[in-house]
């Protein structure tokens, strides 16, 4: 593609964020890419690899109990995206602590390790057993605390849409986070998103990534009733892209935290939009399941030649 | 990871030909930029390629390939797989595979009893195309005659057919079930060592697995499942299995599509009790 003029970031060159340097702009998002361990043996037609130039990938959300996940169907494709309703299927902390983590050092790839509990105050002991546990380890570079999940409806409400307990979570990780990014991922389907932004800088978060999933239904007209068991789910892919741009722009104008964008990214001209709104880093989701080098041929589309 | 599977490659494949091969089932003939070898059983996804193409891949297990070339079979259920059969000759199309868990290899000394249902016809054909013997034997069930594949299949498939309509003149077909039509016609005595190797709808499973607990047979299913992404990332197409004593979910693509069908409470054994492993969470 032609860069724009403007257009001035290196994405596949180091870069500070918080207490760490990342390898990389250009990041995969959660839930999206599992743990980061299903495509190392993937090669595209010129021989790479899906990692190539992928600043980080950010692991599927971790919780301190395996969880099972919901029942099917779990995903909708619609027109312009897709609804999934997983439930944070996933092996849970300690398991991931023991087999998953080490398996990504040692195959070196760029972890940022993506978190939720069901109380803030959970938060303190994960962040604090994986900063015991993965201290020396060069390739984990930081935790994102997935604030915004839909599918996990705790008392009722979004967990996470109440700028107090955004800040709860993010101080009880950053106590024991001293030398990782620490990112918090807000959730869009909130009157103002730049209060939650406001709240995780304040409470210490190096960057917030935005945004997640937009609540969303469809309606299955063979039986009159919503596609997921669950009804709502998490809506991601093309359509959501310019709903995420413009909760970056409320952030990035009215908070001045660092923000790692995501939602709706399929190309690079989908990146270099959040890149222009002052994002840092931006995450490939939704396509990255399409395509598991998305993410790689972004960072070589976008890179300076 | 599991190094006996082929490496997966994504590829661009053109249309070299995409044609009706009886009145439900297509064949694409895809011509790939790159080498491209698959074990019976196995997938790939496919999307139409470039920025705007379906949000999600469409997965098809794999009817035949050698070389650049791939083929696959399908019918048209919704809005990729429209899509895809007015694909003209030239037309490209995104290619990731192969994918998934390939059925077992056979095992010295058993017999093969292949049940292909519909649709579901590819991964045992592969199956038989690659590794089949003398000895083995293969049956496909369609709803009518017009549907089976005739030229495709040749003469040595087992034909069945819920209902006798379409049936070409000097063919012969069975009516009735696939898998009624394995159990008469198969030729094995109770304690050959039959090996089952189904894949269709889910009652053809079903009564394949019953006809393998029956004669003591081992038996393989490929599942289907809507899926999100094929390559084992996103847990959106679960399958509960048996572990130890509980149930846990299984991905369908990674894990999968090929599984034991023992280990499949879904399918009936009656030592599991039925279930679904999710909603609790």
């Amino acid at each position: 593609m032609n860069l724009p003029s403007w257009w001035q970031l290196e994405v596949t060159a180091p870069f500070k964020l918080g207490p760490r340097e990342l390898p990389g702009r250009i990041w995969t998002a959660s839930g999206c890419f599992a743990y980061g361990l299903h495509a190392h043996d993937f090669r595209a037609a010129d021989g790479t690899s899906p990692y190539l130039g992928v600043g980080a990938v950010v692991t599927k959300t971790v919780t301190p109990l395996p969880r099972t996940g919901n029942a099917m169907p779990r995903l909708v494709e619609t027109a312009c995206g897709a609804l999934n309703s997983i439930g944070l299927e996933n092996v849970g902390f300690e398991d991931f602590l023991a087999n998953v983590l080490p398996e990504l050092e040692a195959r070196g790839v760029p972890t940022v390790v993506s978190l939720a509990a069901t109380t803030p105050e959970d938060f303190g002991p994960l962040v604090r057993r994986l900063h015991e546990h993965a201290s020396g380890f060069a390739h984990w570079h930081g935790v994102e605390l997935n604030l915004s999940c839909p599918n996990v409806a705790e008392g009722g409400h979004d967990f996470g849409s109440a700028p107090a307990t955004v800040a709860r979570c993010v101080a009880a990780a950053r106590a024991w986070l001293p030398d990782r990014a620490l990112l918090a991922k807000i959730t869009p389907n909130v009157a103002d998103i730049a209060q939650l932004a406001l709240a995780a800088r304040d409470a210490g978060a190096d960057a917030v990534s935005a945004i997640n999933t937009v609540v969303g239904l469809d309606v299955d007209l063979r039986t009159g009733q919503p596609y997921l068991p669950r009804r709502f789910g998490g809506y991601s892919g093309q359509a959501i892209l310019p709903i995420a741009l413009a909760k970056v722009d409320q952030i990035v104008r009215g908070v001045g935290v660092p923000v790692v964008g995501v939602g709706g990214i399929a190309e690079p001209e989908d990146a270099l939009k959040f890149f222009a709104l002052g994002a840092v880093a931006v995450q490939v989701g939704t396509a990255q399941m399409r395509d598991p080098f998305a993410a790689a041929r972004i960072a070589r589309d976008l890179a300076r030649r | 990871m599991k190094p006996s599977r082929p490496a997966t490659r994504s590829a661009l494949g053109r249309v070299t030909a995409n044609a009706l091969v009886s009145s439900a089932f297509l064949r694409l003939d895809l011509e790939l930029d790159q080498p491209f070898t698959f074990l019976p059983g196995q997938f790939v996804m496919v999307n139409e390629p470039g920025p705007r193409s379906w949000t999600f891949s469409r997965p098809f297990s794999i009817l035949a390939g050698a070389g650049t070339s791939l083929s696959l079979l399908y019918r048209v259920v919704g809005r990729g797989t429209a899509a895809m059969a007015s694909l003209p000759r030239g037309a490209a199309m995104q290619v990731l595979g192969p994918l998934g868990e390939p059925f077992p290899a056979p095992v010295e000394g058993s017999t093969a009893v292949l049940l292909g249902g519909g649709v579901g016809l590819p991964p045992v054909f592969a199956w038989r195309e690659r590794w089949g013997g003398p000895r083995d034997r293969a049956f496909f069930g369609a709803r009518d005659g017009g549907e089976v594949p005739w030229e495709m299949l040749g003469n040595s498939w087992g034909i069945s057919v819920d209902r006798a309509e379409g049936v070409p003149p000097g063919r012969g077909a069975f009516t009735g079930v696939v898998t009624a039509l394995a159990a008469a016609e198969a030729g094995l005595a109770p304690g050959d060592n039959g090996v089952v190797y189904a894949c269709g709808p889910a009652p053809l499973l079903k009564a394949a697995a019953r006809l393998a607990r029956a004669q003591g047979w081992r038996c393989w299913v490929s599942l289907e499942e809507h899926m999100g992404c094929g390559y084992g990332v996103c847990k959106g197409c679960v399958v509960p299995v048996r572990e130890g004593n509980g149930i846990r979910n299984a991905t369908c693509c990674f894990e999968g599509p090929v599984f034991d069908a023992a280990n499949l409470p879904d399918l009936g054994d009656p030592s599991v009790l039925p279930g679904t492993a999710g909603g609790a969470a």
